[in-house]
């Protein structure tokens, strides 16, 4: 067994409260380590992935981690980067995530491990009981040298400070741990110590012992504490006449580390990542049912706010939904889906026949819908089921306690989605129920009347609002920028009569594009990898910069000014003006 | 001469500032440490520097004790404002600043300051826009004004230096006189490996800019002294309050500076994360690269 | 009110920190104490013959050293009282004996960021582990306060001028290299002294995250 499978106490639970960030070290390893305000004891490597600072003089937001340099934001659980505020208009790439420790919180401490194996410390002594953690003392000094001084560790039971004569029995658990029994007539009091190895020259000295709760805690702890400052001045008097060159450090950082994890996936086609099962289903609103998807084994990756999934059923069939969640919540994804009644068969088997406990194949999550935190002040519109991806935003931004409103179109008060998180939002959501189409027109003109430089609008619902809200928003004089859209769907009919070439610069390739196939279809029957997702023209997957020609935009992802600039193109629906298009990959 | 511990060519022969002329008496000895050798040096009545290189003093300890052995005189010239030296054969003329020639500019060194970092970190950071809402917060930038926008870098073959151009950043309070936030224009010189020169759109005279260079003197290959000249165009405060400005800025980038793991600068490309942002950070790291600068960083082969 | 002052003085900072958090209007004298070393000048000695900063002149009256300035402008200022709570006996004792600690922090962590910052003499391995002396000490106190949820260093249920008195040796101690890693309850404590309404950054201390749980802030 390596030191590295070991699981070690590196802080204790009252070490962690509200929003802190608290700086550990474990064999050489700095950790930043901080509770997420659902609970979660976050342990990760203490530097952000940019320009190394370390993350424990950064900022706890509750759900995310926020690196005082730069100000990017790692998500609780999944220490994935949500958000570089230098780029607002981009979502962080996925491969942007911080080494993760794992932890455990037992006895009152947080164990963690560089890579620990097992299911970690189990000291049955203190199970089901009530524990008092000692206060951690840091010597200076290797750890050998400690436990050496530690086997001598005599206190006296809790209820007996005063005792003449106690009896000890110590029990030596492993190299670093050690359970000592202090019996005083017949009271007796059991101690766990362990030394946690900080590097090669440090360690800290960390003590729980069994605890009766009718007793004063104070005494007790000043006891022990001044017992462990003298062993601490002990072991440090002979610590510090070794000579610290022949001390090899341990563990230290290697600064050349790769990214980790995160194993590269291959790039081509719909392939489904994750295995999910249905935790919980339920009807939020009139036709519209929700799921929670947990994950099988591991943990959810990280999404940011406008992430959609593919969901790939057991009937074959794969469809896109947007994740609903707020920020940091990884846990489970969850989806709300509205029975269509045009539906091609997704939403009604989803809707029918998939019940709690059923698994399901996910993609990871893809976000084509970014949302910027630098506007002055966001307005979100949803209509109908296109709450979705907006309700994750609005989580988001409430969260942030950053301007904005939630203006939301609905049949009626049953068929408001998810109405129990809107709840919580507060003033913020404005409803609009059972508007006509005119009506709806109407209060799209009112809503986007008040814009102002640096605002930001954020649309998705059905197509037909989606339209008159572009309309009206370019009327009152919108920028093109500060409009964004999510078409669930792809309105238009795609032409695909036309024949061009298409010359890949970077593989070397040219490649004919016959009537009735598409770019993607091509590439992939060539074996080039691009990844999609709706593979209508609707959610942006298989974007691809466009170098040389003029495309042939059949998308609804591309706004206008973007269609314009002729730079980019969506692959899985649209084609060429001219005879060929020189593609960046 | 091969130092002690510094046996990179392409950092043993360049010039460094090792002190601000305006700070010493003349005729009167003082001692610095560039690249772990201990130096001693001073300025005769004439404004004449001499530097030698000491054998015996500890590092660290600066004034006070028995004075060492000497060796031989070092090159040593004056250049805007301080005293330059070098352990080697310096090739190179020093490069050059025009500006500070110019007859209505206020020069004057805003502060000579330790940090626990090594020179090219030092560098990268005063390169670096994305910080300003973050680390100098309602000074050059303020959230969520975060926006690092596209900028143009070149390598200028001729004079082996960095150029960054067309840097602009949301500055609350563009101006003393105004109290509206503005975009500011940046224009970023590298023509040393650990000397940088900032050009800022003054807020006196539009068609001017503000100098400000940072001249970094490395002590030890994970610490340095900071010297930072202002070249400016001033005509309202005193220089206390012009260099206790200037002091303030840096004072906010040091604990960033000395909380970067690790603290040499780590060349390899997948070391750290960089992003559209960080364009003239890559191009310094690709830079020191290709000159093949070991001290204070750790390479991309390492 | 004039304050003599530097701005990346410790000691004006705790003089600057009081002001906001008291919410003092003041006028700001500046003494270029680096580099033009103006506090050792004729006409700075002429108000302080110790040379130091920070000072000050309220209506005539000078006083110089940053903790009796402290106790000064608590007395006149603070009608809450809270900072320092003149008819609590006690609690005025520990306000005395904590400030007598955090000049012997001034005089190691501050004397140690000095040196390696502006490069003023010191005996620089004995400044360090002074400063760890003493922070070992600070950290097991607070540790004990926590325990018996006083979140603050004297007895008291708000922050005193002895939490001031301490904070910026302590909060700026990475200068001198000084890590604090190995005080946990000290961190938190800067933590919530970061978070106490109206409080003030020197460069060298980020402000606290915004959002936090007011009951803990004393406030």
């Amino acid at each position: 067994m390596t030191i590295e499978s070991i699981w070690f106490p590196i802080a204790a639970s009252d070490d962690l409260p509200y929003r802190h960030v608290y700086h550990a070290q474990l064999l050489g390893t700095e950790m930043a380590v901080w509770r997420a305000d659902d609970g979660f004891v976050n342990i990760w490597e203490n530097r952000c992935l940019h320009r190394g600072v370390r993350l424990s003089i950064g900022i706890n937001e509750g759900v995310e981690l926020k690196c005082q340099y730069h100000g990017w934001r790692y998500a609780n659980r999944t220490a994935g980067c949500t958000y570089i505020p230098a780029h607002p208009a981009n979502s962080p790439a996925r491969t942007i995530q911080n080494r993760v420790y794992p932890a455990i919180e037992r006895y009152g401490l947080v164990w963690s491990g560089i890579e620990p194996e097992g299911e970690g410390p189990n000291f049955e002594f203190l199970s089901n009981r009530h524990c008092l953690v000692l206060r951690a003392v840091s010597i200076n000094s290797p750890t050998n040298m400690v436990i050496e001084e530690l086997r001598k560790y005599q206190f006296h039971p809790s209820s007996q400070l005063d005792a003449k004569h106690v009896e000890y029995e110590v029990v030596e658990w492993s190299t670093n741990t050690l359970i000592v029994q202090a019996q005083s007539q017949n009271f007796s009091t059991t101690a766990l110590l362990i030394a946690q190895p900080v590097d090669s020259y440090k360690t800290v000295v960390r003590g729980v012992i069994e605890w009766d709760d009718g007793l004063e805690d104070i005494p007790v702890l000043r006891h022990h504490a001044q017992l462990i400052n003298q062993i601490r001045n002990r072991v440090e008097s002979r610590a510090a006449s070794i000579p610290v060159a022949e001390l090899t450090p341990l563990n230290m950082i290697k600064p050349s580390q790769e990214f980790p994890s995160s194993p590269k996936q291959p790039e081509s086609g719909r392939f489904a990542s994750y295995q999910v099962t249905i935790a919980r289903k339920w009807q939020t609103a009139e036709g519209v049912s929700a799921f929670d998807l947990e994950p099988i084994k591991g943990v959810l990756p990280t999404f940011q706010p406008g992430a959609h999934i593919d969901v790939h059923m057991p009937n074959g069939l794969i469809r896109q939904y947007s994740l609903t969640n707020g920020p940091g919540q990884t846990q489970h994804y969850t989806i709300g889906i509205k029975r269509e009644s045009n539906s091609s068969g997704g939403s009604h088997y989803m809707v029918d026949s998939l019940h709690e406990g059923c698994k399901l194949d996910i993609s990871e999550p893809r976000n084509n819908f970014p949302l910027r935190r630098d506007a002055l002040e966001t307005i979100l519109i949803a209509g109908g089921i296109g709450i979705t991806p907006l309700l994750s935003m609005a989580r988001l931004l409430d969260h942030a306690n950053l301007p904005y409103k939630l203006h939301y179109f609905a049949q009626s008060e049953k068929h408001v989605t998810f109405g129990e998180v809107l709840s919580k939002l507060g003033s913020s959501v404005v409803l609009h129920l059972g508007l006509g189409d005119s009506q709806t027109k109407e209060s799209l003109h009112d809503i986007l009347s008040i814009h102002q430089k640096r605002m930001h609008v954020y649309v998705c619902g059905p197509a037909p609002m989606l339209e008159a809200a572009r309309v009206t928003a370019l009327k009152i004089g919108w920028p093109d920028e500060a409009v964004h859209f999510e078409y669930f769907k792809n309105p238009n009919a795609i032409d695909d009569s036309s024949e061009f070439e298409i010359a890949l610069a970077r593989s070397c390739l040219t490649l004919k594009v016959p009537s009735g196939k598409t770019i993607v279809e091509i590439l992939r029957h060539n074996n080039v990898a691009i990844s999609t997702s709706c593979e209508q023209g609707a959610c942006g997957t298989c974007i691809i910069d466009v170098l040389e020609g003029e495309p042939d935009h059949q998308d609804v992802y591309l706004r206008e000014f973007e269609k314009a600039g002729h730079k980019k193109i969506i692959s899985c629906v649209s084609r060429a003006k001219s005879k060929r298009l020189v593609l960046d990959i | 001469m091969k130092t002690k511990c510094c046996s990179d060519p392409a950092v043993l022969n360049l010039w460094y500032a090792i002190a601000a002329i305006d700070e010493l008496e003349s005729d009167h000895s003082y001692h610095t440490t560039l690249l772990e050798e201990n130096l001693k040096f001073k300025v005769d009545g004439n404004g004449n520097p001499s530097v030698r290189v000491v054998n015996s003093i500890p590092p660290g300890k600066t004034i006070g004790l028995k004075q060492g052995e000497e060796e031989a005189e070092l090159p040593a010239t004056v250049a805007y404002g301080y005293i330059w030296t070098s352990l080697g054969e310096p090739e190179n003329e020093l490069f050059s600043i025009p500006e500070y020639e110019e007859s209505d500019r206020r020069n004057m060194n805003a502060a000579t300051v330790g940090v626990h970092t090594s020179a090219p970190r030092a560098i990268e950071n005063f390169l670096d826009m994305g910080h300003f809402p973050f680390v100098h917060s309602n000074i050059l930038g303020a959230e969520p004004h975060t926006e690092v926008r596209e900028y143009e870098v070149e390598v200028l073959q001729n004079e082996n230096e960095i150029v960054a151009t067309k840097c602009v950043f949301y500055q609350p309070k563009a101006a003393t006189t105004s109290s509206e936030g503005a975009d500011v224009e940046y224009l970023y010189r590298v023509p040393h490996p650990f000397c940088s020169i900032l050009y800022k759109s003054s807020p006196v005279d539009e068609s001017r800019m503000d100098v400000i260079a940072l001249f970094v003197q490395p002590v030890s290959e994970e610490k340095v002294r900071a010297h930072m000249l202002l070249s400016i165009l001033d005509t309202d405060n005193d220089n206390s309050v012009i260099g206790q400005f200037q002091q303030m800025i840096f004072g906010q980038d040091k604990p960033i500076l000395e909380n970067q793991v690790p603290k040499k600068l780590p060349l390899g490309s997948r070391a750290e994360t960089s992003i559209r942002a960080d364009k003239s950070a890559i191009t310094y790291r690709r830079w020191l690269s290709a000159m093949g600068v070991k001290y204070g960083v750790l390479s991309a082969t390492s | 009110m004039k304050l003599y002052n530097y701005e990346l003085s410790a000691n004006c900072y705790k003089v600057r920190l009081l002001m906001s958090l008291i919410g003092i209007e003041w006028e700001n004298i500046t003494v270029d104490y680096y580099p033009g070393r103006e506090h050792k000048s004729e006409w700075f000695l002429k108000l302080n013959p110790l040379g130091q900063l920070p000072l000050i002149e309220d209506d005539g009256f000078i006083l110089r050293d940053s903790h009796a300035i402290l106790v000064f402008l608590a007395t006149k200022f603070d009608d809450t009282g809270k900072w320092y709570p003149t008819q609590n006996a006690e609690v005025l004792g520990e306000i005395a004996q904590w400030l007598g600690f955090a000049d012997s922090l001034n005089s190691t962590a501050g004397s140690a960021r000095l040196h390696d910052g502006l490069f003023i003499e010191c005996d620089i391995d004995s400044c360090r582990s002074g400063a760890h002396r003493l922070m070992r000490i600070l950290d097991e106190h607070l540790w004990f306060q926590e325990k018996q949820n006083n979140m603050w260093i004297c007895s008291h249920s708000n922050p005193t001028i002895a939490d001031i008195a301490c904070f910026p040796s302590i909060m700026l101690s990475e200068e001198g290299g000084i890590s604090r890693i190995d005080y946990p309850a000290i961190r938190r404590w800067c933590d919530r002294v970061r978070r106490i309404p109206n409080f003030i950054v020197i460069p060298g201390i980020f402000a606290a995250g915004p959002d936090i749980n007011c009951e803990n802030t004393g406030s």
